[in-house]
């Protein structure tokens, strides 16, 4: 068979050396296989002229480049550039005119508690205080079973059971609807723990990662320099609070507010940025052209234990 | 030796063994906060505060009694109001030690007394606390004054502690009633949500701090002739008998109620309660050592001022696993099913056990309240009655 009858791969793919048809269809069909496990998905999603061997020594320039189309649901921008937009406009609103809200896509989040961790970091949250723990279950019965993760921040609710029980007025919800801890003012009763429905407040006993650890001064880094960055002050409320001994956040009540310091200075909550799926939405629902107004509109939009009153500030999608 | 003597060295054995055992809990407790105590953010209260509401119950009781002498002049107990008194204080300092050292800063609980927050049932509890104290130790001062003044102005002094008695009783009511509210008024504990619980902590009260007296009363009365003391414990044995019948009647609602449809509601923590891992908290500590041995000393020897005291005892000690099992078990059910698995670490749990450090805490606690007693029964002269009548 001369090479002018050969088949053609693809639009562009020629054979340039002289092989027999057994050698041609062994290797052929070598390369349709490897390509389909290899390449997946990304590889049906690549421009054709780039479907030759690797190194590209292969393709042929001369046929008309074909650019691919991506699906209409990839076309827009990342929801984050529209949610800081969003957050810029409401931030030039006095803050009694802005209300922010928080809407969770349970369809996206995949449970994989960047959320969480990113919080501790950006919080220096010691062992036993965490805001946005990602719950996880399974539901049904084999072999109907699904996989349920509910991210749980603070619900900033509009009617908190948390606030009125504290004694000593060290817990308000602020004008635009984030329900904040004055950790000076705390007495440390853990009232509010047992009022909120959510269980999302947590008590600082005291506790940091390094404790128990071997001083090891001179063994890799040692515990003082290990432990240097949870020791380092955290910025919460935009304020420096420096844990030690008994000195506050130690001995309060803590809890998620939605990130203030980042808000204050036009940045997104921590857990909005760094959800690997884009699965948490933050912004001003009182702006009826933000995204989370819209998000919340939707039909299948709820709220977490809706029947007791709260009204949260936190959305789900399901 | 006589009975006073006898139970002078037994408290003092009991203050002294209490206080050495309990002094490396409070160290504890002072040097590292909360570090080594079981309860966590997702059972935030345990055996402190239910120890609170215990000791404050056990006040509440005991100013019932004193009330009974100066406001309703009840023969039985005439010689017993300023030692009533005594214990209503020594109790009260020891539920405030109790709430104090539970709270994460302590020292800035101070301010509650001049600015509370009224919206707030705890906020409520700081007023009613001091008034209820400066109440008690007014009350004291005019009971021991009473017996030291003679004539017209006496009669003066008499009317006052009548006043004052009368205010105390709406007062009584307020503050542990309101403890009750502490509690009642959480939406999102079911448990503890409703008009019963604050009628609860009321009878229990009664019934605990009259118990506790009958105790009291017996060991350290006031001189007086047989036929009076006789009297006098008849008293405390029949109204003690009547408050726990009353309070086992609620209790028995609350039961049947929470549990006669289990599959809903509240009925998983009554099955916790009843057939749980604590059990014997409530069948043991409870029922047999708190409710039966006390029926049956006080009705088959209801004429036996001995077995009245050991009954008062019996139902008064033991009515902290009462307070435990209001306490812990409103808390163990999760806001959200999977919660503790979510980010895991012993302070995020939904099982409670006091720890070491607790029961020792608590137990100097107990060692306190009874060397305020013993003190201010040396020091304060509680037993003259030359005043009376």
């Amino acid at each position: 068979m001369s090479k002018e009858e050969l088949p053609e791969v693809g639009d562009n793919l020629t054979l340039e050396t002289d092989e027999s048809r057994r050698d041609f269809l062994d290797k052929f069909s070598k390369g349709i296989f490897g390509g389909l496990i290899a390449g997946g998905i990304v590889n049906a999603l690549a421009p054709v002229h780039a479907k030759a061997n690797m190194d590209g020594s292969n393709l042929n320039f001369s046929t008309p480049f074909k650019p691919f189309e991506l699906p209409p649901e990839l076309t827009g921008e990342d929801a984050i550039l529209r949610m800081m937009r969003d957050l810029q406009k409401a931030l030039k609103k006095p803050i009694e005119q802005r209300h922010w809200n928080m809407v969770i896509d349970l369809r996206k989040c995949v449970g994989c508690d960047a959320c969480s961790v990113s919080c501790v970091a950006e919080n220096k949250l010691p062992p036993g205080v965490i805001y946005r723990p990602v719950i996880q279950q399974e539901i049904g019965t084999y072999p109907n079973v699904g996989h349920v993760t509910l991210p749980r921040p603070c619900m900033q609710c509009e009617e908190p059971p948390c606030v009125p029980v504290c004694p000593a007025e060290a817990t308000w919800k602020r004008p635009d609807g984030i329900v904040i801890v004055d950790y000076d003012q705390c007495i440390g009763c853990r009232y509010c723990l047992t009022a909120c429905p959510y269980d999302a407040r947590t008590f600082d006993f005291g506790e940091e990662y390094i404790d128990g650890a071997a001083d090891a001064p001179k063994v890799f880094l040692g515990k003082e320099k290990a432990g240097k960055y949870e020791t380092d002050p955290s910025y919460e409320y935009s304020k420096e609070w420096k844990r030690e001994g008994e000195k506050s956040p130690i001995g309060n009540a803590r809890k998620c507010h939605f990130c203030i310091p980042r808000i204050e200075k036009g940045m997104l909550p921590e857990c909005v940025v760094t959800c690997i799926g884009r699965a948490t939405y933050f912004g001003d629902g009182s702006d009826p052209e933000s995204l989370v107004a819209e998000l919340i509109a939707l039909p299948n939009a709820f709220r977490l234990k809706e029947e007791i009153g709260t009204h949260p500030s936190v959305y789900y999608i399901k | 030796m006589t009975r006073e003597k006898m139970g002078n060295i037994l408290v003092w054995i009991l203050i002294i063994g209490f206080g050495v055992w309990g002094f490396p809990g409070i160290l504890d407790r002072f040097a590292n906060a909360h570090a080594h105590t079981a309860y966590g953010s997702y059972i935030p209260w345990g055996l402190w505060i239910s120890a609170y509401i215990w000791l404050i119950g056990l006040s509440a009781g005991a100013l019932m009694i004193s009330v009974m002498t100066y406001v309703f002049n009840v023969e039985a107990v005439k010689k017993v109001g300023k030692m009533a008194f005594l214990v209503a204080i020594a109790t009260l300092v020891g539920a405030m030690i109790a709430v104090g050292l539970d709270l994460g800063h302590p020292l800035r609980a101070f301010k509650l007394i001049f600015d509370p927050n009224l919206h707030s049932m705890m906020g409520w509890m700081a007023v009613l606390y001091t008034a209820y104290f400066v109440t008690l130790c007014v009350e004291l001062y005019f009971a021991i004054k009473k017996e030291q003044v003679f004539g017209v102005k006496q009669k003066s002094v008499k009317k006052i502690l009548t006043v004052l008695g009368i205010w105390s009783i709406p007062l009584a009511f307020a503050f542990h009633g309101g403890v009750g509210g502490v509690f009642a008024n959480v939406v999102a504990k079911p448990f503890w949500h409703g008009p019963m619980l604050p009628i609860v902590f009321l009878a229990g009260a009664f019934l605990s701090g009259g118990a506790l007296f009958a105790t009291v009363a017996y060991i350290w009365r006031p001189s007086q002739n047989k036929e009076e003391f006789l009297k006098m414990m008849i008293f405390l044995g029949k109204t003690t008998l009547a408050l726990l019948i009353l309070d086992e009647i609620l209790e028995l609602s609350e039961v049947y109620v929470g549990t006669f449809y289990s599959a809903y509601g509240e009925g998983n923590l009554w099955q916790q309660i009843l057939f749980g891992q604590y059990w014997y908290t409530f069948w043991i500590v409870h029922i047999l050592i708190g409710v039966l041995i006390p029926l049956l000393l006080l009705t088959l020897k209801s004429k036996s001022p001995r077995a009245i005291a050991l009954a008062g005892l019996l139902i008064a000690g033991s009515f902290l696993a009462v307070r435990l099992n209001i306490v812990i078990p409103g808390m163990l059910d999760p806001g959200f099913a999977g919660i503790a698995q979510a980010w895991v670490h012993s302070k995020l749990t939904f099982s409670y056990l006091p720890s070491i450090v607790e029961w020792q805490v608590l137990f100097f606690i107990v060692a306190i309240v009874m060397a305020v007693f013993m003190l201010g029964k040396t020091i304060l002269p509680i037993y003259q009655t030359a005043g009376d009548e």
